[in-house]
């Protein structure tokens, strides 16, 4: 499978994504600073200065930050420093640093929200949409289709509110603020200014201290948050694997694997999911945009302090470098997963090479 | 003929009644269909297109769709088991037709002949191309046809081969060319290496190589031990373990491997070139040819009692065309098995069948030995059919005037009345019934009842 060949395909692709991705933080770029020099000066200036030592700070950083230069040299003095590996600073009121301090920060916690995420997709999503489609027309089947299109039609926040209302407070068996209960962690000794150490991401930090008291905690504060983004990548999900299952179901090669006395639970398990996939896995990309969406408003809904919660409070503190630094870093994981799903495309479908 | 009398019938068709509910109909596809199938003979099945013929196929295997109503008949496997009763069951009953419903009786009924289908029954479809998994490769699907029937048999293979010494292969060689394959069988059994047999002969029957090749091929057998991974697997099967998570997989994995290696003995025994990598492939590497030949593979792979194969050699060139017919007259030399070969080609049909049988709108016009139907047709319709060859002292064919009834509403009495030159007032009144003219020889038409 790995040919000289798909590597130049990746190549190819890995070349095509850079315009894309400065024609993204372009776009933002000019955006934001369409509104002028003062968000820039509001962000660096020490607002303490007043009178001349304030106007001697504005010089100097309108020349440290070209602000003087139309909007476009000032993207390209940007580029240049993104290239040279400096992101610049973010200032909110959850971090003030260096932005890939932040992103190191916040990050991780955003990869294991997804991951969960992406877990309860597989375990719960994919059966639903094949024993759906295998189970046609049966109760079980028009109760899972009617879930599936009340989960599509709905925003992410609508879902992630309905969780809360029925897990968090009628039920009141979730959590669904934070990632950790406060007194849980007051007075740790790795776990300091709502940031744990080393890893930053709670539950793993908790086991490696031997703490599974808090790692419990953390791990019930994931669910909310990982259980709305599953649900709203699930439902497409189950629409897609329920049709494409239908379909693959009425072809030939299911009557022959039945011909040959293959016991039904591998007809559809292997001979018909593996096929049905295929759609799934091409409408992944679409998927993963949402996701991304997704994770910005579930973070900020649970209070979960991941990157998509540090990039609400960038965009609502006028940070221009959290917002240059999440525009870029999404833009990012979006092209690179697209071109791993074409990868992982090649591998599930023998037919297509590169 | 007295012999085909006294051979055992392995199946039997009673009374057939199929008809397909579609939105633009109920098209009754087989309208009282009699037919029976001796042990060890080809049963050729001829009939224009739409006749039924694939439709007879499938309801044998019990692999119709679920718009597919069965509203009479018996289908007798070894003369007892009736394939179809639960369909039947619920499609003669006197009330509206829901595929729905008949959706439910057919998952149940795939449940129910999952251990008759592929092993005592095997069919090869009329789509080829088609008829394979593209997302899975080659080798797999046939050996997963093994390993769902007779896993055992990839144990013994494995363990044999294994366990086997280079004395063992040279004595079994030995006796084998001296004494011939019945004695190497005893032989392989009393050195308690059941499995090895299959595995020596089917090299010794190749014929596409030469007799000190086949030995030295024979030779190296015990060249092939198993590794570490596929012991463990083979003896998680051994010992019951294969309905565990991951052990299961293992097991799983180790007997699949094996069945590779069947699958390639297979391949090359259906003339497939390279059969080593074609395994390997997906069935988008191959040319139809070597598809149709892989489906073959997987359909005689467990030896089944009964084979059918609908149009096995239309979408393929005539060369290959030839080679699929020899292969079919030399798998029932060797296996005496019984075959229902279904073409709308006579001049195929006479090549490999011991009787044949016409179909015309859904019933059998004729059936009978197939030197009986070539010489002496009784039924206008196969003797019109028997003109419609082309041979090379015909100056003209004749085409049959007329079409096919529309099977929504096929003509009451005999249905070939709007077509036949002989056609009678009674014709459109009754049907004809089935009449014995000769020893196995039997025509549905009233030309022949006056005749008596
Ligand atoms: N799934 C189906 N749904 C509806 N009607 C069907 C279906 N399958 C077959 N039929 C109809 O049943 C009749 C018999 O079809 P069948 O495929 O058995 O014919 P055949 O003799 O195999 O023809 P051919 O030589 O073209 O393969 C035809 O009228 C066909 O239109
Ligand atoms: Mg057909």
């Amino acid at each position: 499978m790995i040919s000289i060949k798909l590597w130049v395909y990746v190549l190819r692709r890995i070349l095509i994504l850079i315009p894309t991705l400065i024609g993204l933080t372009l776009l933002v770029f000019v955006l934001v600073h369409i509104q002028g020099n003062n968000l820039i000066l509001a962000e660096y200036i020490n607002p303490r200065l007043t009178g001349q030592a304030r106007e001697l700070e504005i010089q100097r950083l309108t020349q440290e930050f070209h602000l003087d230069q139309p909007v476009y040299v000032q993207y390209f003095y940007w580029l240049g420093q993104v290239l040279t590996g400096n992101l610049g600073y973010t200032n909110t009121p959850i971090y003030s640093g260096p932005v890939t301090t932040a992103i190191t920060l916040f990050l991780p916690n955003t990869v294991v929200l997804s991951l969960f995420a992406a877990l309860l997709i597989w375990l719960i999503g994919i059966p639903l949409g094949v024993f759906s489609a295998v189970n046609r027309d049966s109760p079980a089947d028009q109760g899972i289709r009617v879930f599936s299109f009340t989960l599509y039609s709905m925003p992410i926040y609508l879902i992630a509110i309905a969780l809360i209302l029925l897990l968090g407070v009628y039920l009141n068996v979730l959590p669904f603020s934070g990632e950790v209960s406060p007194q849980m962690v007051a007075g740790l000794s790795w776990f300091r200014d709502g940031i744990s150490y080393p890893t930053h991401v709670l539950l793993i930090d908790a086991i490696l201290h031997g703490d599974y008291a808090v790692a419990w905690n953390a791990f019930l504060h994931l669910i909310m948050p990982s259980l709305t983004l599953a649900l709203a990548v699930m439902a497409g999900i189950i629409r897609i694997l329920r049709a494409s299952m239908l379909e693959v179901l009425e072809q030939d090669y299911i009557r022959l694997a039945r011909a040959k006395g293959v016991p039904e639970r591998v007809v559809n398990n292997l001979h018909a999911r593996r096929n049905a996939m295929l759609p799934v896995v091409t409408s992944f990309g679409y998927t993963v945009a949402g996701l991304l969406g997704g994770v910005v408003v579930v973070e900020s809904v649970f209070d979960f302090p991941g990157i998509g919660y540090w990039t609400t409070q960038a965009l609502l503190n006028n940070d221009i470098g959290g917002i240059m630094a999440s525009t870029l870093l999404f833009g990012i994981v979006l092209v690179l997963t697209t071109l791993i799903l074409d990868l992982v495309y090649a591998v599930v479908d023998p037919r297509i090479r590169y | 003929m007295e012999r085909v009398k006294e051979r055992a019938k392995v199946l039997e068709i009673k009374d057939l009644r199929v008809s397909f509910h579609t939105r633009r109909g109920v098209f009754k596809a087989l309208r009282g269909v009699d037919l029976e199938l001796y042990k060890g003979e080809v049963l050729g099945l001829a009939g224009e297109s739409g006749s039924g013929k694939s439709t007879l196929g499938l309801a044998i295997m019990g692999l119709l769709p679920r718009n597919a109503r069965v509203e009479s008949g018996e289908v007798l496997l070894d003369g007892s088991k009736d394939v179809l009763k639960m369909l039947r069951d619920y499609g003669s009953r006197d009330v509206k037709f829901d595929p729905r419903k008949n959706e439910k009786l057919i998952k149940r009924l795939n449940k129910e002949l999952r251990e008759v289908r592929g092993r005592a029954l095997a069919m090869v479809f009329q789509e080829p191309l088609t008829s394979l998994n593209p997302v899975l490769q080659v080798g797999y699907q046939i050996a997963e046809a093994v390993y769902y029937h007779d896993p055992m048999r990839l144990v013994r293979r494995a363990i044999s081969r294994n366990r086997c010494t280079q004395a063992d292969l040279r004595d079994l060689m030995t006796t084998l060319k001296t004494k011939g394959e019945e004695a190497l069988i005893e032989e392989v059994e009393k050195r308690n290496l059941r499995g090895l047999e299959e595995q020596i002969l089917s090299i010794w029957r190749r014929q596409d190589i030469h007799e000190a090749k086949k030995e030295k091929l024979i030779l190296s057998l015990d060249k092939h031990k198993l590794d570490s991974k596929d012991r463990l697997g083979i003896s998680i099967y051994l010992r019951g373990l294969q309905r565990v998570p991951v052990l299961g997989r293992l097991a799983k994995d180790a007997l699949i491997k094996e069945g590779y290696r069947l699958a390639v003995e297979i391949l090359t025994y259906l003339g497939i070139p390279h059969p080593e990598k074609v395994v390997r492939m997906y069935p988008h590497e191959l040319s139809g040819g070597m598809r149709q030949r892989v489906v073959i593979g997987i359909a005689i792979v467990n030896n089944p009692e009964i084979v059918i194969m609908d149009e096995p050699t239309s979408a393929l060139d005539v060369t290959i065309q030839a080679q699929i017919l020899e292969l079919v007259s030399s798998l029932k030399a060797s296996s005496n098995r019984s075959f229902i070969f279904i073409s709308h080609d006579l001049s195929v049909l006479a090549e490999v069948s011991d009787r044949i049988a016409i179909m015309y709108a859904g019933k059998i016009a004729e059936v009978g030995p197939v030197k009986v139907i070539f010489e002496e047709p009784q039924h206008p319709y196969t003797k019109m059919l028997m003109d419609a060859i082309p041979t090379m002292d015909k100056t003209e064919l004749k085409a049959i005037p007329g079409s096919v009834p529309d099977m929504r509403s096929p003509p009451k009495g005999c249905s070939f009345s709007n077509r036949c030159p002989f056609v009678m007032p009674k014709c459109k009144e009754m049907e004809p019934p089935m009449v014995e003219v000769s020893e196995g020889h039997k025509v549905a038409c009233f030309l022949v009842g006056e005749r008596k």
